[in-house]
This record gives C-alpha cells, structure tokens and sequence, in this order.
C-alpha cells in the first residue's frame, strides 16, 4: 500500500489505481517490414527492471486518466509522476 | 425505458445519520477539451463549470461538479417532473454542445443512484469503507471527490456541512446502501 499522486486530483491510496505497464514503448512505423521477432520483441516483450522503472498508471477509480511514473521497484519509492505525452524528468 | 422505480428499500436514521434516496434527480454527464465547450456551457445553463479539481459549482436549479479534467456532471438540485425523461437541460445541450461538435452530452439520470446523507457521522461511516483521506475534504464545502466505498466506486458531493450527496451506480446501490446501513449502525 503506497499513496500515488494523481497529476489531476491530487493525493490518493494505491487502490484506487491500476499499473498499466511500461511506458514509452513506441509503436514501429512500418508494422509490416518488421520480422516476426522485431514485431514480437514490441508487441510482448517488457522490462523486468529491480530498481528505477517507468510505468504507465491509470487512476481507474478516480478522473480515469493515464499518467506516468517513475518507480523503484526494489522499494516501491516514487521518483516522478508527469503527464502522459510529457518528457521524463528523470532520466 | 425510464427506471424509477426506488433503487433503495427504505429511508435510514442510524446513530443521528439520516440515509435517503432522492429521486429522480437528472443527471448528465458532459465532456469536453476546447474552450467554446465551456463557454457553451457557461451561457446555455448560465453556470460555470469547475475547472479546479475536485470541485463543484451551484445554480439556482443545477449542480456541476468536477470529475475529470474533461468530465462534469451535472445533476438538478431537485427532484424533476417523474412521468417524463426529457430535460430542458439536455435539450438545451445537445442543441448547443453536441450538435455543434464541441463535446458529449450523456444522460446518466437513471445509471446513478443519488443517496442524501444528514448527520454528523456521515465522515466517520465513510471512514470505515474508504481509502480516501476525508480530513480537509469534510471541512471544505461544494468538495467533491471519486472514490471507493466497499470497493465500490462512488462520487461524493459535501454539499453543506453535515449533508453530503452520494451518487453510486444503481446495480450497485442496493448493495451499499446495505453495507451503510450495517456500518452505520456500528459507528
């Protein structure tokens, strides 16, 4: 249980929230000249990461908005939340 | 087909906490990002729409309150005619709102369940069931938030002090209103 800043209403429990994976994964241009393994490697494969991660969150039981957060996974620590569509501000 | 039949079994008083459906009240869900979007709505229904989060903003007839930075919901401060489910207001939107492409206009009158609740309990019930934190809210009038009470998802409106509006999905109500009531009676 940690409590999440929603960029748009502000402080709120972990529950009301759903993690929706990794963020910034680019959709390829040209889906149909990639190989199967490059379209696999897009489609299914994810970063495991113990440590700094950046995900994507939806606060499912409030505005329903998505955002982006910087996390540590090993501690469950917040580095950054910003908007979706904004640059990370961390690296 | 219009579903007015009462979603909650009877009008509560636990503990000092009275518990009550009203109904029907008109409910409306809008939408929209530009500018003329709220312009439109300011000088159709002649109320401003609350940009700032978790607010809410009153009329003489009509109650608009934040859900997201796109989303209002507007609800009518009393109960409308019951043998008809036509508004003025939505007539007045869909003409003004939907019909010119600046954003959504939804009927949710009968999707949402509005529960009045009286008494000085109403935070300590809340309390039981709800992740949320209520300490700044309860003492901010026109406050609203979403949440979840009993893991079900609910919107809160403070609308005074010791009267709180609380609006739940109707397949969902009964079901809330049970638990409140068991709650309530623990308090």
């Amino acid at each position: 249980m940690f409590i999440i800043t929603c960029p748009f209403c502000g402080e709120r429990e972990q529950s009301e929230f759903k993690a929706g994976g990794e963020a910034h994964i680019v959709r390829p241009k040209q889906p149909t000249e990639l190989s199967d393994d490059e379209w696999a490697e897009y489609l299914f494969m994810r970063k495991n990461i113990k440590g700094i991660q950046f995900e994507r969150w939806n606060h499912t039981h409030g505005c329903r908005k998505w955002f982006n957060m910087v996390r540590d996974t090993s501690n469950d620590e917040i580095k950054a939340i910003y908007k979706m569509g904004e640059k990370p501000p961390i690296e | 087909m219009l579903n007015y039949n009462q979603a909650l079994p009877k009008d509560t008083l636990i503990q000092d906490l009275q518990m009550k459906e009203i109904k029907p009240i008109m409910k409306l869900i809008i939408r929209g990002k530009k500018r003329e979007f709220i312009s439109a709505i300011g000088k159709s229904l002649n109320i401003l729409l609350p940009t700032e989060a978790n607010t809410s903003t009153q009329s003489d007839k009509l109650t608009a309150v934040w859900l997201s930075p796109d989303e209002w919901m507007i609800y009518s401060n009393e109960p409308v005619d019951e043998n008809t489910n036509n508004y003025d207001t939505e007539e007045i939107l869909n003409n003004n709102i939907s019909k010119l492409n600046l954003g959504a206009v939804t009927d949710v009158t009968d999707q949402f369940v509005m529960i009045n609740l009286k008494g000085n309990k109403i935070f300590e019930l809340f309390q039981t069931g709800s992740p949320f934190n209520f300490n700044d809210f309860q003492n901010k009038k026109g406050a609203v938030t979403q949440t979840i009470l009993h893991k079900i998802d609910i919107i809160v409106h403070n609308q005074d002090k010791n009267m709180v509006n609380l609006f739940v999905r109707r397949s969902f109500s009964q079901h809330l209103f049970s638990w409140m009531n068991d709650a309530a009676s623990r308090l």
